[in-house]
């Protein structure tokens, strides 16, 4: 993997959206609307005082603002005509792969710490809590794993029809043994339960299911953008 | 293979015969021949064809993936084709799988779905992703590219699968029935004799429609290519 290019490809997404604002501001308005939709839809007694529905209220918000992320995945490029240069330089798939990852992972990092302390004052502020600490690191674990696939079923979604329906699609079966294990994860860190070995070992899944999706990725980017 | 009257039989040919016959062995067995288990009653007896569909749906998912794997290593175009049959009727055997198992759910456990099904549940994860493969590959014009991306996705489902497996167990209690043990299988000879001879009429069944698939789809791609080559001007 060629550091340099990875490096000015990452700058490259940074800086576009600071100066753009397209993904970031949109996917923090969504996590917001969410967590109201999923108040009212649940009900404020099934949500109240940290337990399993509140959790499972911040995974799948999370899944879905992911998603959110990798729709705008490759469009930019492929409608500017960034795709051709991209693709002409001297760079290759695996830093187009990485750079895109860490920006992935980036933007959905921004969002969380705007999402989190409001999720806190929604649901959290009365009643039992998950550990903070464990819940951080599931969360950066799982967005890793994430902005992996995410990169990757971009890539697929990018040049097919109605790409902006294909890319949930081919990115949620995916998501499914994530929250999965997170929501257990999280929830048996709800006092009277304590982080033990039921959370190393989930905590574990997680960083295994980053390696995987992260060595399938780096490996298969090159199929997806060989023109 | 060839007739007392000198006619070829060919590959698709026999393994269809020989479905019949293990098919038609296979339900003579279940239904005429094991006993009665002694928990479940008559009504088990759908475990000798959920269990050996479920795996033949395994086997035919791996089969596609690996085949992918063929495609993106060598590129030979064949391959593509070769590996989207198994993953179609992966999803035919994998819609069998959950309306087999929702069946045994009904009769053992009084509902239609069980969410704390280990087995039922991982299945599911792995269907989702291979109804999506189909949305890619529908979604993608017919050609290189899409054989490409087909195969990328394919190869993404063998990560899945340990994944789901493992994940539905971290997530869930177990309390699905479990025949298998590391010890070997936990039922007697005739009920043995009878899933083998099941798994093998279901294999073999695979295998017939795989042939006959792969032959039409190769006719439909002769016929697409004689057609543009008719439109053509002639010299």
């Amino acid at each position: 993997m060629n550091g340099r290019a990875f490096r000015a490809l990452v700058r490259k997404d940074l800086v576009l959206e600071v100066r753009g604002r397209e993904v970031v501001p949109a996917m923090a308005v969504f996590v917001l609307a969410a967590f109201v939709l999923f108040r009212f839809g649940l009900g404020g007694e099934t949500l109240a005082g940290g337990t399993r529905a509140a959790v499972g209220v911040l995974w799948i918000a999370t899944v879905f603002t992911a998603m959110l992320g990798l729709l705008r995945g490759f469009a930019a490029e492929r409608e500017d005509r960034l795709w051709d240069g991209l693709l002409a330089s001297p760079v290759d798939r695996a830093s187009i792969w990485a750079a895109r990852t860490v920006s992935l992972l980036v933007f959905q990092i921004a969002v969380q710490v705007l999402a989190l302390p409001v999720f806190w004052v929604l649901f959290l502020q009365q009643g039992r809590t998950p550990s903070y600490g464990v819940l951080v690191l599931a969360l950066l674990l799982a967005d890793l794993g994430m902005a992996a696939l995410g990169a990757l079923v971009a890539g697929l979604a990018s040049t097919a029809r109605a790409r902006e329906v294909l890319a949930p699609v081919l990115f949620l079966p995916f998501a499914i043994p994530l929250v999965i294990v997170a929501v257990s994860l999280t929830t048996g860190t709800i006092p009277p339960q304590t982080a033990g070995s039921h959370t190393v070992t989930r905590l574990g899944f997680l960083g295994l299911y980053d390696t995987v999706f992260a060595l399938l990725g780096w490996a298969l980017f090159e199929y997806v953008v060989e023109e | 293979m060839e007739t007392a009257n000198g006619a070829r039989i060919d590959r698709a040919t026999a393994a269809a015969l020989a479905a019949t016959v293990l098919m038609a062995t296979a339900l003579g067995l279940i239904f005429f021949y094991v006993p009665n288990d002694a928990s479940e009653g008559y009504s088990q007896r759908i475990f000798y064809l959920h269990v050996p569909i479920a795996m033949t749906t395994y086997v035919l998912f791996v089969w596609g993936a690996l085949n992918a794997a063929r495609y993106l290593w060598t590129g030979d175009e064949s391959l593509d084709l070769r590996s989207y049959v198994p993953m179609h009727l992966g999803t035919v055997f994998g819609t069998l799988t959950l309306i087999t198992g929702s069946l045994w759910a009904q009769i053992s456990w009084g509902t239609w779905w069980d969410w704390s099904s280990t087995e039922l549940n991982s299945f599911l994860i792995i269907f989702l992703f291979y109804c999506a493969y189909f949305m890619l590959r529908f979604s993608v014009e017919p050609g290189e590219r899409r054989a490409r991306y087909s195969a990328v996705y394919a190869l993404l489902g063998v990560g899945l699968i340990p994944v789901s497996v493992l994940a539905v167990h971290l997530g869930q209690d177990i309390i699905h029935p479990i025949t298998f043990t590391r010890h070997g299988a936990n039922m007697d000879n005739s009920m043995l004799l009878t899933f083998l001879v099941s798994l093998a009429a279901m294999l073999v069944l695979a295998y017939s429609m795989y042939e006959v698939e792969l032959r039409g789809k190769r006719l439909d791609d002769r016929i697409a290519r004689l057609r543009r080559l008719a439109r053509e001007p002639a010299g």
